[in-house]
């Protein structure tokens, strides 16, 4: 065989250089990308549409009265929970990133539990509504809030189905680094961004459902057909919350 | 029928006490403006549920009304009826002074006002809202040209295009601002196509009642002459008017009535509401619908001046009842999440959304009223708008 | 004199006198400037002191959009890390929003942003959202998973060094024939 102590790459290497970079998420040529959701991607490179995060809520493994992935999601971005920043709003103004839902079945009585939270729609009606495009879907499919541009008009949240927007109504102070949040700005749950760009895969919410012994939340990307989630809503029915609505929300429910 | 002369009002003790009381409101709103933005929207009723309160029905209100005052001048400019023709430049500046005042109650309510250059910068096109803020800007620019078009002599045969261009504007502008809640899915009392053409009409009705009480009472303090024949005939298009905003309403809420998915809500606005049931009844309907019917064609009762200006304020009155009952009780009736299952706990899902406005808010809304009236006021002093007089042998009543 | 002409000479004569202070009070100029409390020592600036000045304000206008809604998160501009090494954990100053005075806090030296702003007079929102501190693991991670754990400080190189790595260790390796 020829030698390859060159600078160059034989056909061979760069095939396992593919292979390889499967499992780092290397750009190999432009638009050629080769991208595994479980490693970080580098820090140059953009979201891509090549990936769809997910969640997939399996509410039969939700315990009722167990709110772990809230105190999660508040210790994590910076939110609500006992020491709060909101010191001034009354209950009803302050921020509710993710909240735990109980439900009962009107004909049949059976109850379920459940964690309620931005859907991250991909036909998101809150960046449809949004006057100076602050509401925003990433290529990812991360429906965000550039809080650079956000006006505080409200109307997003008077357009979000599942009422998972929230308003901040003072000033605040000792953010989250994770999450910078603001007066007069709109926020909602933002499928923890920043771990998922750091290569975490998973969102805090999740980490803490697992920690807890109930894994009924399951993170990852629907468009990866070797990815748990993906293979679970191939093999088993799912639904989404107000389906009707034609908004094809990354969020998946089970036994709902 | 000699031309109408147009004359600046004189100024007086009155005029200036006008000013010094509208200029208290305007500045107790200044007020609550710089208290609710440098504390934050805490100090206000609004909250995450009910997102858009009393400063929203106020400038929804006064921006509808903008809209509909134009209505007198189309009616001369667009369909050529005579005796609108004297009424056209009150028309014009009463609209440009209600749509300011709209704007400015809207955009002191943000989250961020010091993001207003923001907003006109940033446009996202398929936002109804932004291009709201085109439409309403367009509509600024384009009254102003209709008034020069008016004012000026040498520009008096451009009136018509004017005219036309500014009517099929304002059109697309009450369209849209209709759409703001017809387009949105997520609520159940929105949600509507007819939401678009209703608040059409809704304007109509509203701008004309408002341009009424501003002609009245500035013919009555000015002492100049206004006939009963200029207005015998407002008063007979405003009572159309408030019967078409009725067929609407109860076009709106039969159809929503034979939709078995929106019996709650309609339940909710019709009989159970509480504050909201009350203020569509008897706000909505009787005060601002039916009475001011009755008035208006009782035999007697509608040839009394007094009464048909009050009939006017109890249309007014009852159109921020209905804005009152739209937005706010929309808002209050909750999000139908999970259909077929009832919550047993969580966070205020499935429960009516309560709100108290606050002062602040209230001082506000009538800031912006009190600025329309305030400019309305100072223009009509320094510039002329007025018809020296309405008498009927000053205008031509038939035509 | 014509009392135009006289009004002109008055002002021009208030002017030379305000405007002579200055030299007048000698090279004491240092004492207007803005205290500038120092970076974290051993490290090296993004770009030298005068072109950061007059340019800070755009890099961070672009890095904010890149990596908001790109989720392209470059260190070299990011706003984290400027934070993190001009106020370093440890310094305790920490202005909070509206108090835009140059001591707060522990640290009578005020805080990197907030200082040479109010000496301006140019008012910025990024604190408004943004906290003036670093992140402080302990404070603000309870519940610390070893995942997070582990890719707290994880080594993010751009696509080309990662390219260059890859192809580099192959070729130690040698390639099987």
């Amino acid at each position: 065989m020829s030698e390859n102590n060159h600078a160059g790459v034989t056909r061979r290497d760069f095939l396992e250089l593919g292979l390889k970079s499967a499992a780092a998420g290397v750009v190999l040529a432009p638009g050629v990308m080769l991208y595994s959701a479980a490693e970080a991607r580098p820090a140059d490179e953009p979201a891509s549409s090549k990936v769809r995060w997910g969640m997939l809520i399996d509410t039969s493994k939700c315990a009722s009265g167990c709110d772990a992935c809230v105190t999660a999601c508040e210790k994590e971005n910076g939110w609500g929970g006992p020491n709060s920043n909101e010191k001034h709003s009354n209950a009803l103004q302050k921020s509710q990133w993710i909240r735990k839902v109980e439900l009962r079945n009107v004909d049949t009585g059976a109850t379920s539990s459940l964690p309620m939270m931005c859907q991250h729609c991909a036909n998101p009606p809150c960046v449809d509504v949004c006057p100076t495009g602050a509401s925003m879907k990433r290529a990812d499919g991360i429906v965000l809030v550039d809080r650079h541009i956000c006006i505080g008009c409200r109307y997003c949240m008077m357009a979000c189905p599942y009422k998972a927007r929230s308003f901040v109504h003072e000033e605040l102070e000792n953010q989250s680094v994770n999450a910078p949040r603001g007066k007069g700005c709109v926020e909602a749950c933002t499928f923890c961004v920043h771990k998922l760009d750091r290569g975490d895969g998973t969102t805090a919410c999740a980490e803490a459902c697992n920690a807890d012994g109930h894994k009924a939340i399951l993170v990852g990307d629907l468009k990866d057909p070797n990815s748990e989630i993906a293979q679970t809503v191939a093999k088993y029915a799912t639904t989404q919350i107000r389906a009707e609505l034609g908004l094809n929300t990354g969020m998946r429910y089970q036994g709902i | 029928m000699k031309k109408p002369l147009f004359t600046q009002i004189e100024g007086g003790k009155g005029f200036y006490s006008l000013l010094v009381l509208l200029g208290a409101f305007i500045l107790a709103a200044l007020g609550s403006v710089y208290y609710m933005e440098h504390n934050g929207h805490w100090v206000t009723g609004m909250n995450n549920q009910i997102v858009w309160g009393m400063p929203h029905v106020f400038a929804i209100f006064l921006i509808v009304a903008a809209s509909g005052a134009l209505n007198v001048a189309s009616i001369g400019s667009v369909f050529g009826k005579k005796m609108y023709k004297p009424l056209a430049p009150l028309s014009g500046l009463l609209a440009i002074a209600l749509l300011v005042g709209g704007l400015m109650v809207l955009v002191l309510d943000l989250g961020r006002p010091d993001r207003l250059l923001v907003a006109m910068t940033h446009y996202n096109f398929k936002s109804i809202f932004a291009w709201n803020i085109i439409l309403y800007n367009g509509f600024l620019a384009i009254v102003a040209v209709y008034l020069w078009t008016m004012m000026e002599k040498r520009m008096n045969r451009y009136t018509t295009v004017a005219g036309f261009a500014a009517f099929f504007w304002r059109l697309i502008l009450t369209t849209g601002t209709g759409s703001i809640f017809g387009f949105l899915v997520a609520r159940e009392a929105y949600n509507a196509a007819l939401l678009a053409p209703m608040f059409v009409i809704m304007s109509f009705a509203f701008g004309l009642a408002f341009f009424m009480l501003v002609l009245f009472a500035i013919y009555k303090w000015s002492g100049r002459p206004l006939g009963d024949g200029v207005v015998q005939r407002l008063k007979n298009l405003l009572g159309v008017f408030i019967g078409a905003v009725l067929y609407f309403v109860l076009v709106y809420h039969l159809t929503n009535l034979y939709i078995t998915e929106r019996h709650g809500v309609e339940a909710f606005i019709l009989r159970d509401g509480g504050i909201y049931t009350t203020l569509f009844w008897v706000g909505q309907i009787v005060i601002g619908s039916l009475l001011p019917l009755v008035l208006f064609y009782h035999p007697t009762l509608g040839k009394n001046r007094n009464l048909i200006g009050f009939g006017a304020l109890l249309v007014i009155l009852g159109g921020l009842a209905q804005l009152y009952v739209l937005l706010i009780g929309g808002q209050a009736y909750p999000l139908e999440i999970f259909s077929g299952y009832e919550v047993l706990h969580g966070f205020n899902e499935g429960m009516i959304n309560s709100y108290t406005p606050t002062g602040w808010e209230i001082s506000l809304g009538l800031g912006g009223v009190a600025f329309a009236l305030a400019l309305v006021a100072v223009a009509i002093k320094v510039l002329r708008f007025m018809p020296q007089s309405l008498a009927d042998d000053a205008v031509d009543v038939h035509h | 004199m014509k009392p135009i002409n006289k009004l002109l000479l008055l002002v021009s004569a208030v002017l030379a006198l305000t405007l002579s202070v200055p030299a007048a009070a000698g090279d004491s100029d240092s004492s207007i400037k803005p205290v500038i409390p120092k970076a974290l020592s051993g490290t090296k600036c993004v770009d030298d002191p005068e072109v950061m000045v007059r340019t800070h304000m755009d890099k961070l206008k672009h890095q904010r959009d890149l990596t908001l809604r790109e989720g392209i998160r470059t260190k070299q501009f990011s706003l984290k890390e400027c934070i993190n090494c001009h106020v370093p954990a440890g310094q305790e100053a920490a202005v909070q929003p509206g108090e835009e005075t140059a001591a707060s806090g522990k640290s009578s030296e005020g805080h990197f942003c907030m200082n040479c702003h109010a000496f301006a007079g140019v008012k910025i929102d990024c604190f408004e959202c943004h906290n003036t501190r670093p992140e402080k693991p302990a404070m603000f991670h309870p519940i610390v998973t070893p995942g997070m754990e582990a890719t707290k400080d994880v080594h993010q190189p751009d696509s080309a060094t990662m390219l260059n790595e890859l192809a580099g260790s192959n070729e130690k390796t040698g390639a099987a024939q």
